[in-house]
């Protein structure tokens, strides 16, 4: 390993981006090939895609929440409304994202560890409790496969409030091909079903929640697998456009459901290659709409877009630097014109964030609104060199990328072959050789890494005594409940799903009659011949 | 010398997956013999493994919280039904307190998420029990 000097006498050694791409030591206006000469609110939408940007609106800020049980998570929700939080974020807990109740014996120690466990109609009406389902965005972070279920809790406890669900705004996770490599193996979410329980949500959202975005391509959990910036356009653009296909399949028109697609980008620690991403993505996104599939309302080319924090960049040594971090990223985020932004903790690396992290990620947000002035002013590095040319370099290079997996096959195809995952680990292996071979630098880690220990930050932890109340909770709610309506609305949804009809209706129907979520998606299931309880030890109520 | 085999896998239902498998990777070019077992196994699969494969190294690796937990039940099936002294390492996101309790538990080292990976081959080099 090459041994450097940092003190006196240092200078820049790095010469290329975070994502590989060299980097001259200025640049002038022939360093711009492409002369794109739109505004902000033009076509291709390079500069963002309004006029007047935040001074038309600010971005949502969002704090992604979701621990132990709904009623501590709706707490935490109170907590950060009163602190001034515009839009909710909810994650929740692994069981939950493969389609689990928290009761099944074999996934106890993970009930509310990782987000908040939501088994049923009841928990979602206690987590939203007092929150205004028709003025507050909602943005529901859950895997395709239990999205259908998660939507259908949603729209059930706004319409038991008398809420039009006309006025439900917000978005759902809702990304199929997201599973494939993002740890959840085939068995558990598998890729047709999700394909067409999420197209379900878009008919259905189309059509019934019209200020709701029916599905946000994860952009970011590629990202966060060890891609680099140009393959996070690349393969989301590729996801979504397996997406868009299947919805004109099943009849729908893009400008129909088009305006209705939201991105879910990173921000990683390279400022201007970010804020060039981002810019490349709305022009790409816009062409893309246009010139491939035929858009004519210029909302289905104006590509919408959160942003979360680049969790992998934050580290567990000194960890207040990542608060640092997280700023510079969030500031990335903005000058890319983002809509909505989630920032991390900075105590992620070592737990579930706290209540007081959970605040400063959402000040780092404020701080950044308004304080520094930086959202004043629309696509404020808009005719930057360098940032103009490394606009242009990133659509370069998520075109080649984009152009190969389209020779391949499409996204499906080339997630069915291995070649998405060898491409997602053979990226991380070299971002990490690069951090092993100190070329790319992490203040803590592989330099200026401190020898003195730092205090231990206190911990969020889950407390069992709440895990074995939501389990409880459970429980109780299968013996009260009316067993013929369980049967009856579970009995109508496999038939539904056997008749290959939208189930969504048949969901919201199930979730009202208070079956789980493990009970709906084990029907559904079993009509596509699959073992009713993906961990084999339940047994079907049908049967 | 016999080149030294190392087991690594993930035990919960938890599917972050990019640390083990880049650190599989870099134990292989390292010159260890790695086996990664995957993810979301039951303590007894990664246990059977281990003997059958008659490995050097037993890693695990958590994201969720759920550490404490389940090295508890894969060091009960290690001290149980493996007759050779492993080495036995947990990485991941792991607050600085439960470092020490995983030790007192009987885990040879932690390595926390920014643990540089020339530290864990000099561990386990320095470290193993191989005879």
């Amino acid at each position: 390993m090459k041994e450097r000097r940092y003190g006196y006498f240092s200078k820049i050694e790095e010469d290329r981006t975070w994502s590989g791409y060299p980097v001259k030591v200025f640049y002038t206006n022939d360093d711009i090939r492409k002369k794109d000469k739109s505004l902000p609110g033009e076509f291709p939408y390079t500069r963002g895609i309004y006029p007047n940007m935040y001074r038309g609106r600010l971005w949502t800020m969002r704090a992604v929440c979701g621990f132990g049980t709904p009623k501590e998570t709706n707490e935490r929700f109170k907590f950060l409304f009163k602190e001034g939080e515009t839009g909710l974020d909810v994650i929740f807990d692994i069981p939950t994202m493969t389609g689990i109740d928290a009761d099944h014996p074999d996934v106890r120690d993970e009930v509310g560890v990782q987000g908040t466990s939501l088994c049923s109609l009841p928990d979602m009406e206690e987590m939203m409790d007092g929150i205004p389902l028709d003025k507050v965005s909602s943005s529901l972070v859950i895997t395709s496969y239990a999205s259908p279920v998660i939507l259908a809790f949603y729209i059930a406890t706004a319409q038991k409030r008398g809420i039009d669900i006309r006025n439900l705004r917000g978005t759902i996770q809702n990304d199929p091909l997201h599973h494939r490599f993002c740890g959840y193996p085939e068995e558990f979410t598998p890729t047709e079903l999700c394909l067409k329980t999420a197209t379900d949500i878009i008919d259905f959202c189309t059509k019934n929640m019209p200020l709701f975005y029916p599905q946000n391509i994860n952009a970011y959990d590629l990202r966060e697998n060890g891609l680099n910036a140009a393959q996070e356009i690349a393969f989301s653009f590729a996801m979504a456009m397996a997406y868009i296909d299947a919805c004109l399949k099943r009849g729908l028109s893009i400008d129909e459901f088009g305006p209705r697609i939201a991105f879910y980008c990173s921000a990683h620690i390279d400022i201007f290659e970010e804020v060039a991403k981002l810019r490349a993505m709305r022009r790409m996104w816009a062409k893309l709409m246009k010139e491939k599939y035929g858009a004519r309302d210029e909302r289905t080319m104006r590509f919408k877009f959160g942003v979360h924090t680049a969790g992998c960049s934050l580290v567990p040594q000194e960890p207040l630097n990542n608060i640092i971090r997280v700023a510079y990223e969030a500031l990335a985020a903005v000058l890319g014109g983002v809509q909505s932004l989630h920032c991390c903790a900075y105590d992620e690396p070592l737990a579930l964030p706290t209540k007081e992290s959970a605040r400063i990620s959402l000040r780092t947000q404020q701080i950044l609104a308004y304080e520094t002035g930086v959202g004043r002013c629309a696509d404020p590095l808009g005719g930057s060199y360098y940032v103009e040319y490394l606009t242009d370099k990133l659509e370069e290079e998520a075109n080649k990328i984009l152009d190969e997996i389209m020779k391949r096959g499409g996204m499906v195809n080339t997630i069915k072959s291995g070649w998405v995952q060898g491409e997602i680990d053979r990226s991380a292996y070299q971002y990490q050789k690069e951090v092993m071979e100190r070329k790319k630098l992490i203040v803590g880690v592989n330099i200026f890494r401190s020898q003195e220990e730092t205090k231990p930050l206190p911990v969020h932890r889950i407390s069992k005594r709440k895990k074995m109340e939501q389990i409880r909770k459970i429980k109780d709610l299968r013996k009260k409940r009316l067993r013929k309506e369980v049967l009856d609305t579970l009995s109508a949804l496999k038939e539904a799903a056997k008749n290959d009809k939208n189930l969504i209706p048949y969901i919201v129907d199930c979730a009202k009659a208070y079956c789980t979520m493990g009970e709906i998606m084990g029907i559904i299931r079993e009509a596509y011949r699959m073992r009713y309880d993906p961990l084999g030890k339940l047994k079907s109520p049908l049967k | 010398m016999k080149r030294i085999k190392i087991l690594l896998a993930k035990t919960s239902l938890d599917g972050h997956d990019r640390g083990i498998k880049v650190l599989s990777l870099a134990l292989r070019d390292a010159g260890f013999e790695v086996i990664y077992l995957g993810k979301m196994l039951k303590p007894e699969e990664v246990v059977k493994t281990a003997i059958d494969e008659d490995v050097d190294v037993i890693g695990l690796s958590f994201l969720s919280g759920e550490h404490i937990e389940h090295t508890r039940k894969v060091l009960r099936l290690i001290k149980k039904e493996v007759q050779k002294d492993v080495l036995f390492l947990v990485g991941g996101v792991i607050p600085p307190q439960d470092i020490k309790k995983l030790k007192r538990m009987g885990v040879d080292e932690v390595f926390p998420a920014g643990s540089l990976i020339e530290e864990i081959i000099r561990f386990i080099s320095e470290n193993v029990k191989i005879k």
